[in-house]
């Protein structure tokens, strides 16, 4: 995992952090790093404070300490010595490098007309390291798919924070886009459009927009577009088959997915919720799922293995399912007739 | 015979540290000037392109005139060595190290190296005032350069020769 973003680190911090334990190596996802603060470092299973020798400790007092001038080196390196490129970035608070690996940053702000404009006196950094997981929704993918429209059906991806949401949605993208349905009926089906709409461009990770993960051949990104309008902008110009977003939640996005699935396109989105009871209790899941915008939910949960473990459930599986399953089929064929 | 070729060598020698003299006079305010435009150039990359700043660097070099270009194409070279150093230093080491071949002096090179701890590390704007405010300061340095080029320029000139004779006349 460290090997990945070696390029991106000061040769000191990297050559520390090479001398950890290569078991950890493997694991480390986020890489802390804080002006005269101690070097940190998190796997799935806790985190710890690396010293200078590359041992790993539960508490500071021997950890090595990144000075200053390594949190210069360090934002250069990942800026390319100019910060001012990275504006937009800065106001969202976070860098995306090549390889999809996201860098969020804090420090001193500085403030336009109340609202800020971007990060001053950056001291602190963490390191998150993307990871792409071709296939991880082969096992899931066969599910899902629509016999009659030869794609796949509307659907719901929920789990807690951090179960792989993001990278499952990803993996989806590519398999409908390149035709890798997994499916025997499925066999002479052609990849779709898809649309991705990558508000915090962790789906595909785009760098000057163009994706660094492997999205499929036939997928668009709109990349840092606000979910609402960018589902609006890709219908209006790309004529997706299936559109993708990540981690939907506010009113606007709800009416963006319900014009689209009217459109007869497949919404693909993830949200954050512990199962399909639960994201019931979010007004505006509940509103999507009433009214039929999506056919199908899984529930994703990490496996200890490192796998991801899934559940596929007919979206219309509660109380009123089949109130919610009749303007499904209605709106969905309208749209398409 | 051998004297008088002593006395012409002597002459030839005063003359040509004469002029060379006044040419530092002559090329000072131009190299500061060339500095100028590339800072200029650099505040368009930056302000209008959103230039990666090795880019906008190297694109500026390649429109200037030696020496100046000399010191920009410095930088990206250290830049692009890989061995750590921030664009600060960089900046610093090219400038120190190409300042000798220049005809400039030392007042140019402070302005130019406290605009090189700011380049890259902030937002559009701030590296904008920045690079107007090197300007105005190198703008300075030029005025200053003018009037020693009118002052001392034709003055080295013929104190070249002047002296010489002196010294040859002193020797016969």
């Amino acid at each position: 995992m460290l090997s990945r973003v070696a390029n991106l680190l000061p040769s000191e911090l990297h050559s520390i952090l090479g001398r950890i334990p290569d078991r950890v190596k493997e694991a480390v996802e986020e890489i802390r790093i804080r002006e005269g603060k101690p070097l940190e470092i998190s796997t799935s299973e806790g985190f710890w404070f690396v010293s200078e020798s590359g041992s790993l400790h539960s508490s500071p007092d021997e950890a090595y300490k990144p000075s200053v001038e390594i949190c210069r080196k360090l934002l250069e390196k990942v800026t390319n010595h100019s910060l001012y490129t990275m504006e937009e970035e800065l106001r969202r608070g976070y860098i995306t490098v090549a390889g999809g690996h996201r860098i969020g940053i804090a420090g001193r702000t500085v403030l336009e007309n109340g609202s800020v404009r971007g990060i001053r006196d950056v001291a602190a950094f963490n390191l998150r390291i993307a990871r792409e997981v071709v296939g991880a929704s082969a096992s899931i993918l066969p599910h899902l798919l629509d016999m009659s429209r030869r794609s796949i059906l509307p659907a719901l991806i929920i789990g807690p924070p951090q179960q792989g949401k993001t990278t499952f949605v990803r993996d989806l993208a590519r398999a409908v886009s390149s035709g890798a349905w997994g499916h025997p009926a499925a066999a002479g089906w052609t990849g779709r459009k898809v649309g991705i709409v990558d508000e915090r461009s962790e789906i595909a990770a785009c760098v000057r927009g163009v994706p660094t993960f492997n999205v499929g051949p036939r997928t668009d990104v709109m990349d840092a577009c606000p979910k609402a309008e960018g589902m609006i902008m890709m219908l209006r110009s790309m004529s997706p088959d299936v559109i993708i977003v990540d981690e939907i939640g506010r009113e606007e996005d709800a009416d963006a997915i319900l014009d689209a699935s009217h459109a007869g396109v497949s919404v693909i989105a993830t949200a954050h919720a512990k199962d399909l009871e639960d994201a019931r209790g979010r007004p505006v899941l509940r509103r999507l799922l009433d009214e039929g915008a999506f056919q199908l939910c899984v529930e994703l949960r990490r496996a200890q293995t490192g796998g991801l473990l899934s559940r596929v459930l007919p979206a219309a599986a509660s109380k009123r399912a089949p109130t919610a399953r009749e303007p499904t089929a209605t709106k969905g064929g309208g749209a398409f007739g | 015979m051998v004297k008088l070729i002593g006395a012409a060598l002597i002459l030839f020698a005063g003359t040509m540290i004469g002029f060379m003299q006044a040419s530092r006079y002559a090329a000072r305010p131009r190299q500061i000037r060339q500095l100028g435009y590339a800072l200029q150039r650099l505040e368009t990359e930056i302000g209008f392109g959103f230039t990666p700043l090795p880019e906008a660097i190297s694109r500026c070099a390649a429109h200037l005139a030696e020496p100046a270009a000399a010191l920009l194409r410095g930088v990206n070279e250290r830049l692009g060595e890989g061995n750590e150093l921030t664009f600060r230093e960089c900046w610093e080491r090219s400038i120190t190290a190409n300042w000798p071949v220049t005809a400039m002096k030392a007042a140019e090179q402070s302005a130019l190296i406290r605009l090189g701890a700011t380049l890259g590390i902030s937002d559009r704007e701030d590296q904008i005032k920045h690079l107007r405010l090197a300007m105005q300061q190198l703008k300075a340095e030029e005025d200053a350069a003018r009037d020693d080029q009118a002052r001392y320029e034709k003055m080295w000139k013929s104190l070249g020769v002047l002296i010489a004779a002196l010294v040859v006349i002193l020797i016969v």
